[in-house]
């Protein structure tokens, strides 16, 4: 019917409509153009915005435990000691203005500031310190293992101590952390606070905190976008700078956009790749993150033949190719000479770290026994560390291996999915992370036989005894020097015979407007958003 | 009853006539043909009105698909293998028993499946969705932040849908086989074609970053805080206010992934429209106005435009849904706080009071376009109404 539509009248018909679409897109586009205008405002205003992809559940100090929630626990919460800057190998005072940790070491004595106030003005107490953190232990949320087996208790108005059954000297590492913050207690119980599983406070903390930190809550959204505002009343010697900080979810490929335009001030999650070519008049900070990659070999025999063969493991260390991940990681990222991070009191030094020895792989595993081994690596595939994705390492690592004759088959899973092979010790091979809980070497006795870590790659209690009592002389140790060299002890026997095989740290690449100032990245919190300053 | 079916004669149809014609289940072919061959059937004879009748019918279809609904997303969630504790706790926590334990009993995850299905049943049934696990807060007040982001996203974009794709589709038919008509072939053919989420990052980096024409992602200025909460919708609650900044803020905000999204269904839309007019015009009544020298004007929305508009209607429904599924990707990368973005969270951390709560709002949702939609016929078609 082609010929008739083509007729006069039917050609006048179409001026209606064509004018309907046309209007159309145009107040659309007429609603773009209209924004950039009120953008200059909010700048100016002093508000900074971070973008992040969000890893949040809760704002309450006492069930935090996701690197989102400790930023903002971080900015609205004050703890007893915590670190200057990025130096996580000295705890330094905050509401507490000094620490003594006695000679059995299983005693901290803690001597509170005066004058601390929280934001509503009333002061900070002990009894305050003693409930927030009786709070935590007991209320048996995530955070709850840090204060395990520790009494809290107040000599008088200015004292604390705390006391645990063991030597416990890690406790002054583990205080800083933001699930330790201290909470207006009144304000906390008049909100269904209690120190028990029965706690119902979360629902307040989550609308509004009780702190005393620079920054308070002004509201916070789980899934889109936290907003904190400056705590005019703040007790410490530096007020905060920004008026408004808001926080918001934001995809990687999206933070660097946003940030590039100037639409947020600090982006804190891209890869290496982003992180190359951006506008020259953004400042990027390249930090080796604690989060230490590592890959083991199952030794429960009844999981793998194969992979629970000690020479089979040792073929795998000589065989991946350390220089080469380093390169797919990015500038910024190093090999973990250890489990426990460079940064960390304890750390193994760089040139201790394993080298790709491709003959001596092939000979340890002519050693082993196995013939033509072919094992299943399983790692979580969707999830990406510091914006280093975890399969693109996999891929790497099977390359690798495949020169020295070990066929990997790469078996990849939801987190979710795979975290429960993992944590029930079933997976054969494992390419896995560990961040750290508080930056202190003890957290990392994890990887010993029969301990948490240790048993998901099938490796139970009494099977290295040398190692397990080298743990627990390092567990006992004293002082920072025979610490450090208990914990060295540990990490070379680890990497001599232990089923785990650390790779590498990767970078935490943060970006940052130019005029942002004083950002430090923070292997526990990421960014203290107190420090941030404006130009 | 309701005719729901349409067949879809133009080859060049742009969708899946298939899908059109599974809509709602109802669909006996009783749909009526764009022109008046078919002569309407007689309704069944019954003791209660037609209109009753239908209404009945309808909420018990509804209710019948929303317990599927819950039933489907219950077993589906608990397939997945893998462990909610898993996704919940920290490693540390995890190794402790009495934490798990207790994280176990708090979330009613100690319980046998039926019985916790029947329970959260119960807690559906007194307006309880239950707790979100991740957010350990009422999914009822999570889905009341997530569902009016989600609807002004998605109603903007059926909005510019309706009206470009209609015009397209009206433009593209009567000038049939010229240059205008090819052009919005391609068009629609793009429309179709190209994965929203690579257009969205597209249209971002070249409107937001190379033009510096948009503003960035999320739903206002990030220095700007939402209006008071009346409808949960940022552009008529602003407006409500009278924060016109905030207005202009929140649709300069909307305007971008509207687009993106509005683009597939344009697509759509124009195919169908145009595939819809063509039949009618060459329909003999069509023909009879022409000879009478009816307008141009009168002879296209009058006689043609009307006729065609059911099976544009039934393809407006659909497209409606196929918006809601592409805003999941859309709304990750604009960082739109919707339903998308929380059933995408939710599902990966297998937060199943979350999950069901979704799968509940995407269903009335569904139930409710269809209701709209059959409504719609009969507005349009007298003789739907006799039946």
């Amino acid at each position: 019917m082609a010929i008739r539509s083509r007729r006069p009248g039917a050609k006048a018909a179409l001026l209606p409509v064509l004018l309907t679409g046309a209007l159309a897109l145009a107040a659309c586009s007429s609603g773009g153009s209209s924004t950039p205008a009120s953008q200059g405002g909010g700048t100016a205003a002093k508000t900074l915005v971070i973008d992040t992809s969000f890893n949040l559940k809760t704002a309450d100090p006492g069930r935090t435990y996701e690197p989102t929630g400790l930023i903002v626990g971080k900015a609205a919460y004050d703890t007893l000691l915590t670190f200057d800057g990025s130096d996580v190998t000295k705890p330094v005072p905050s509401l507490a203005e000094s620490f003594e940790l006695s000679e059995d070491g299983k005693t901290l004595t803690l001597k509170l500031r005066k004058g601390p106030t929280f934001a509503d003005g009333s002061p900070v107490t002990a009894d305050d310190v003693v409930f927030s953190l009786d709070r935590v232990r007991d209320m048996k949320g995530t955070p709850s293992f840090l204060l395990d087996g520790v009494k809290v208790a107040k000599t008088d108005d200015s004292t604390i101590t705390l006391t645990s059954k063991n030597a416990n000297p890690a406790l002054p590492y583990i205080l800083p952390n933001p699930a330790l913050g201290i909470l207006n207690s009144k304000v906390a119980k008049e909100h269904g606070a209690t120190t028990d599983s029965g706690d119902k406070a979360e629902q307040y903390l989550n609308s509004a905190s009780a702190g005393s930190g620079p920054y308070t809550i002004e509201s916070v959204n789980i899934s889109s976008q936290v907003v904190l505002k400056a705590n005019a009343k703040y007790w410490g010697p530096s007020k905060p700078v920004y008026d408004k900080v808001v926080i918001r979810n934001v995809e990687s490929a999206t933070q660097k956009l946003n940030v590039s335009r100037g639409d947020s001030q600090v982006a804190l999650d891209l890869s290496g790749d982003q992180a190359a070519g951006l506008p020259g008049n953004l400042q990027v900070k390249k930090t080796p993150s604690a989060n230490v990659v590592f890959l083991f070999a199952n030794r429960d025999s009844s999981v793998s033949k194969v992979s629970s063969n000690p020479k089979f493991a040792e073929a795998i260390r000589k065989g991946v190719d350390y220089t080469g991940l380093l390169e797919l990681a990015g500038e910024g990222s190093v090999q973990a000479p250890g489990v426990i991070p460079s940064m960390f009191l304890g750390a193994l030094p760089a040139d201790q770290a394993a080298k790709r020895d491709v003959e001596g792989a092939k000979a340890a595993l002519k050693e082993s026994g196995v013939t033509d081994p072919k094992v299943k690596l399983e790692y979580p595939s969707e999830l990406t560390l510091n914006g280093l994705s975890l399969q693109t390492i996999a891929e790497r690592i099977q390359a690798n291996l495949k020169e020295v004759g070990i066929t990997v088959e790469l078996t990849p899973a939801p987190v979710t999915t795979a975290l429960d092979n993992y944590r029930n010790g079933k997976e054969e091979l494992g390419l896995w992370w560990w961040g750290p809980d508080y930056p202190d070497p003890s957290d990392y006795l994890v990887f010993l036989p029969g301990k948490t870590v240790g048993l998901r790659a099938g490796w139970k209690a009494g099977a290295d005894k040398e190692l397990e009592a080298a743990g627990d002389k390092a567990a006992a140790a004293l002082g920072d020097d025979a610490r450090k060299q208990a914990y060295v002890d540990v990490q070379t026997k680890l990497n001599a015979s232990s089923p785990f095989i650390p790779l590498i740290q990767p970078s935490q690449n943060i970006v940052t407007a130019a005029s942002v100032t004083g950002l430090e990245f923070h292997p526990v919190w990421t960014v203290d958003v107190a420090d941030l300053g404006a130009k | 009853m309701s005719p729901t079916s349409v067949p879809s004669k133009d080859p060049e149809a742009g969708g899946n006539p298939k899908a059109v014609q599974d809509r709602e289940g109802t669909g006996t072919a009783s749909a009526p043909k764009a022109a008046g061959t078919a002569p309407p059937r007689a309704g069944r004879t019954g003791g209660r009105s037609p209109l009753a009748r239908f209404l009945i019918r309808r909420v018990l279809t509804a209710l019948l698909l929303a317990v599927g609904i819950t039933l489907v997303t219950f077993v589906l969630t608990n397939l997945v293998p893998g462990d909610p504790v898993a996704a919940n706790l920290g490693q540390r926590a995890l190794g402790d028993p009495t934490i798990v334990a207790q994280w176990k009993a708090e979330h009613g995850l100690d319980k046998p499946l039926p019985q916790q299905y029947l329970l959260h049943l119960q807690g559906v049934l007194q307006g309880d969705l239950g707790t979100s696990q991740q957010s350990h807060r009422p999914v009822r007040d999570d889905l009341a932040e997530a569902v009016p982001a989600t609807l002004e996203l998605a109603g903007v974009a059926i909005l510019i849908s309706l009206v470009a794709g209609v015009a397209f589709g009206v433009i593209a038919a009567l000038r049939r086989d010229r240059l205008s008509d090819h052009l919005l072939r391609i068009l629609s053919l793009v429309g179709i074609s190209v994965p929203t989420f690579w257009l969205a990052l597209t249209a971002f980096y070249i409107f937001f970053y190379r033009l510096q024409i948009t503003p960035g992602s999320g739903r206002i200025d990030p220095g700007m805080s939402p209006p008071p909460q009346v409808t949960g919708l940022y552009t008529i609650d602003a407006a409500l206010a009278g924060q016109w900044d905030v207005f202009a803020s929140a649709i300069g905000h909307l305007a971008t992934p509207a687009l993106v999204l509005a683009l597939y269904t344009i697509g759509l839309l124009t195919r169908f429209t145009r595939s819809a007019v063509l039949e009618v015009l060459g329909q003999d009544y069509v023909r009879a106005a022409r000879a009478k020298g009816l307008p141009g004007r009168v002879i296209l929305f009058r006689y043609v435009l009307r006729s065609a508009l059911v099976p544009i209607i039934t393809v407006a429904g659909l497209a409606f849904g196929s918006l809601l599924s592409g805003t999941v990707l859309v709304e990750a990368i604009f960082a739109w706080p919707g339903v998308g973005q929380y059933a995408f969270k939710s599902a990966t951390s297998l937060d199943l009071p979350a999950v069901m709560g979704v799968g509940l709002v995407v269903g009335a949702v569904y139930l409710v376009i269809n209701l709209i939609v059959d409504v719609l016929y009969g507005v349009i078609d007298p003789r739907v109404r006799l039946s």
